[in-house]
């Protein structure tokens, strides 16, 4: 304890702790000049989901497409506020796509291309990415489908 | 010791030559930036599970939130011990959490909350990361109900320090 939390000990002065629950997970994250994402979902400006369900029962892969684009548009809003200017992504780097698939579908890379071609459509050569597509069980909200990715910023 | 490893030299049994060797480390560091293997809610000495089920059946979502908060306890213990402190945390960077769920449990987020909660009490501020959370059927060590992987930087009085023991193996 420092000289003057005792001081303020002393005097009776309490702080009050501050809650840290729930404040974990960022919507993105800086290591030196990587930007890692949080799993962006395809929601609206207020965070409702736009679309639900799995793909392959309630969604079909045209709608999948869609979703997955909206998913890339709301990492753009992201990147915007973390560092302003969109002309400062280097390169993206990888993107992880999970994909809320229903027993027997299997196509989840054209599914995922929703994202991969917004960001070539956006950024050219610089918006090609390592990419990892796979099927997962459960998402949050029950959602068609989620995309994280790794980019690298110009300082 | 298998006996595949056993060598004979002039009648004794020699010292297993490749002991060390595993195939896989919980950590390894790549330009300061440590990535940390999946970890469950295990016991840190026996791999035992405290847990074991799909949240949704076998176990609830308290439970699941309950079980998270161990897999941070584990994978900072984890941390802790390669690195002596978790000081060498400048701070995290991404969690990969993967959540066993039953049929219609549609909330995997708040059982990674567990995670991050308790990431943010140990580490505060610095514990602030970016998440992906995925819901799965099967898992690993006979079917526990989370595990968490996670990317940190590390603080520069540590960089170099354990490098060479990385190439020991």
């Amino acid at each position: 304890m420092g000289a003057t939390e005792k001081r303020m000990e002393q005097l009776g002065i309490v702080l009050q702790q501050t809650d840290w629950r729930g404040k974990g997970a960022a919507e993105a994250v800086f290591a030196d000049d990587m930007l890692y994402f949080s799993a962006h979902y395809p929601v609206d400006e207020k965070g409702k989901p736009v679309y639900v369900g799995r793909v392959g029962a309630e969604i079909d892969e045209e709608t999948a497409y869609k979703a997955a684009r909206l998913c890339g548009l709301n990492m753009l809003r992201t990147l915007q506020a973390y560092i302003g200017s969109l002309d400062r992504v280097d390169y993206f780097v990888k993107a992880l796509c999970l994909v809320n698939s229903a027993g027997d579908f299997y196509n989840m890379p054209p599914v995922m291309n929703g994202f991969s071609d917004l960001m070539v459509e956006v950024f050219g050569r610089r918006g090609q990415h390592a990419r990892a597509a796979m099927g997962a069980y459960v998402l949050e909200g029950n959602m068609p489908v989620c995309v994280d990715a790794i980019i690298k910023v110009r300082r | 010791m298998s006996t595949i490893h056993r060598i004979w030299e002039n009648g004794c049994e020699t010292v297993q030559r490749f002991q060390k060797y595993k195939p896989l480390i919980p950590i390894r560091e790549a330009g300061g930036i440590v990535y940390v293997s999946g970890h469950g809610p295990e016991d840190i000495n026996t791999y035992e599970p405290l847990c074991r089920g799909r949240i949704g059946e076998e176990l609830t979502p308290e439970e699941g939130y309950q079980a998270a908060a161990e897999c941070a306890k584990t994978l900072l213990r984890a941390v802790q011990e390669r690195y002596g402190s978790l000081d060498c945390i400048r701070h995290m960077v991404r969690a990969l959490a993967l959540v066993n769920c039953g049929r219609d449990f549609e909330n995997p987020e708040k059982v990674a909350e567990g995670f991050s909660d308790t990431c943010m009490e140990i580490l505060q501020e610095r514990g602030r990361h970016a998440r992906t959370v995925m819901g799965t059927r099967n898992m690993p060590n006979r079917n526990i109900p989370v595990e968490v992987e996670m990317i940190f930087v590390l603080s520069d009085k540590y960089r170099d320090r354990k490098r060479c023991e990385d190439f020991t193996l």
